[in-house]
């Protein structure tokens, strides 16, 4: 079973209620580094998605998402699942744009819905560094039906992630 | 004590000796033992199945993180190579070879259980730990009672060795349908509560055998725990047919260890979601040719010699290299041939499969250190097998099918080194 988070307390440290602390200044001298006011914990509807299971828009499970890439400006950029293989061997593992998955209601464990089969993407580059720019997966076209380029190319459909 | 097989009288068995035991002298004919350890060879076979990649696809589903499982693995890595050599001193060191075995059985069921039911990192990281330990005693502790059971008749212990090969494989392929097939409907936590259950047999298995003197005790003390002789150790691991024969066997597990899971992956990048059923007949196909094989490899071993056993399983991987290169090349159906190649897999097993522990009792003769020396040959290709995964991987990121053929190259240098290996009959 996937350990689920439903309306799980996030600790903000942003826009937390300024304490009484922050809110009488204090003499700056008096106070060595004044210890950070304790975080709101407020509910938020959001799941764990790591090991997760992925299907493809024909309904067959394909794989289960590893990892979650961010870019420098903390977007979500894609998602890493490692799909085929036979009790673990020949695994493939590879980046999903983050804009082609649709998650389930929170709370739900049904699978997560991506947008590729396992045919379009089986020829993907596989993901392998952590530290490296990773090629992406995307469909070959959002809206027109179409063959056109459909996979590792990071400069083309710059979609804005959506964040969730 | 050529010849002679004596009954151990070991202060826990309990057991009456049974009149249709082991007789004094000539050909065995103790079928129950046989019979038992044919099973023991079956069901225990499944316990190296369940602890291999799937491991990580389980701790995946777990929601654990790819650093966590990467660590763990190593860890279970590092414990099996440490304690390779050390357990086989354990082994030796133990009059009875089937009380060692069944501790290393109880070992792997708990870890095995661990896993399905505490998938946090202590226990996953103690039950590797106890797996690479036991694991390290259960093979050669196998192959030990084995040898004691053969005796020194003229050829048994070849095809002791045969049949011993021919069970494990037919149990390898049975619990690795099953794990698939419980792995799919019923979930990944019960492919180890499958693998711990189908061992359990195994332990019962082990109480038909009624052992004879190991096979190799020291002629001197055939009665008594080997003489530890300090410098006997030193001597051993000096041979040169030690050191030959552990130079193939690492050159054939440097060739081979990556040739299926770098096929299986082009296998998936050519056919998709289709590709799980092609890989899983790469898996089970050559282990119907090893059940099929490894008698005629036991007595072929025993009649012509080693060497040529050595040589055919040896020649199957160069052959193997260059066909699955050529099949890389070419992608979409061609990829279905993978499975007639990989049945060439079955012909190396089966050599290995009665070679590893035939040739180490050779060289071993008299010298009380079998186990000792199956855990240097394990040793030798436990390093290769991680050799062959991260230099495969690094050749195979540029080209694939150049990977195949560095893999085919090595396995080449493999049939020099057999052909020019000492015989040790």
């Amino acid at each position: 079973m996937v350990c689920l988070a439903l309306t799980m307390p996030v600790l903000r440290a942003t826009d937390a209620p300024a304490p009484p602390a922050a809110s009488t200044p204090l003499p700056k001298q008096a106070a060595a580094p004044a210890a950070p006011p304790p975080a709101k914990i407020a509910k938020v509807e959001a799941n764990g998605i790591l090991g997760r299971a992925v299907q493809g828009p024909d309904g067959h499970q394909i794989g289960r998402v590893v990892d979650v890439l961010v870019d420098g400006g903390g977007h979500v950029r894609a998602a890493v699942i490692d799909f085929g293989g036979f009790l673990g061997v020949g695994t493939r593992r590879v980046a999903v744009d983050w804009a082609d998955l649709t998650f389930p209601a929170s709370g739900s464990d049904a699978d997560i819905k991506l947008d590729l089969t396992a045919d379009q993407i089986k020829n993907a580059p596989l993901y392998t560094d952590q530290t490296k720019a990773a090629a992406v997966a995307e469909p070959p076209a959002k809206t027109l039906p179409g063959p056109q380029a459909k996979a590792g190319d990071p400069g083309q459909a710059p979609d804005a992630p959506k964040s969730k | 004590m050529l010849g002679l097989r004596e009954r151990q009288t070991a202060p826990g068995s309990t057991k009456p000796a049974r009149s249709g035991g082991t007789a004094p002298d000539g050909p065995p004919v103790d079928r129950r033992s046989e019979a038992g350890l044919d099973w023991l060879n079956f069901f225990t076979a499944n316990l190296q199945t369940a602890f291999g990649p799937f491991v990580s696809v389980y701790l995946t589903q777990r929601a654990w993180t790819q650093s966590d499982i990467g660590m763990v693995l190593s860890v279970g890595y590092a414990a099996s190579m440490i304690s390779q050599v050390p357990a086989g001193a354990l082994v030796d060191a133990t009059r009875q070879k089937t009380r060692a075995a069944g501790a290393a059985i109880l070992a792997i069921i708990a870890g095995a259980l661990m896993l399905a039911f505490f998938p946090t990192l202590l226990p996953v990281m103690a039950a590797e730990v106890s797996h690479g330990f036991a694991s390290c005693m259960l093979g050669p502790a196998i192959a030990a009672i084995s040898l004691a059971l053969a005796g020194r008749a003229a050829g048994a212990a070849g095809l002791r060795l045969g049949r011993n090969a021919r069970y494990a494989s037919i149990g390898n392929g049975v619990a690795a349908g099953l794990m698939a097939v419980v792995g799919s409907t019923l979930g990944a936590r019960a492919v180890f509560i499958l693998g711990a259950g189908m061992a359990v047999p195994g332990l019962f298995a082990l109480r038909l055998i009624r052992t004879a003197a190991p096979a190799d005790a020291p002629r001197t003390a055939a009665a008594g725990p080997p003489q530890p002789a300090r410098e006997g150790i030193f001597r051993l691991l000096a041979d040169r047919r030690l050191l030959w024969f552990a130079l193939c066997c690492a050159a054939f597990t440097l060739s081979n260890a990556y040739m299926l899971p770098l096929a299986a992956s082009e296998a998936t990048a050519s056919l998709g979601n289709d590709a799980s059923l092609l890989i899983g007949a790469c898996i089970v196909g050559p282990q119907i040719i090893v059940a099929l094989l490894s008698p005629a490899a036991g007595r072929v071993a025993e009649q012509r010699g080693r060497r040529p056993v050595l040589i055919a399983g040896m020649v199957a991987l160069p052959v193997r290299g260059l066909a699955l290169a050529l099949i890389s090349g070419h992608p979409g159906w061609a990829t279905w041939a993978l499975i007639p190649v990989q049945l060439l897999d079955g012909i190396s097993g089966a050599a290995f499969g009665v070679l590893v522990p035939l040739v180490t009792s050779d060289i071993t003769r008299g010298t009380g250190r079998f186990n000792l020396c199956m855990g240097v040959i394990g040793l030798a290709m436990g390093a290769a097998a991680a050799a062959s995964t991260f230099a495969g991987g690094m050749v195979a990121d540029q080209s694939p099918p150049l990977a195949f053929l560095v893999l085919a190259g090595i396995g080449g240098l493999g049939v020099v080194l057999a052909a020019v290996m000492p015989e040790t009959r």
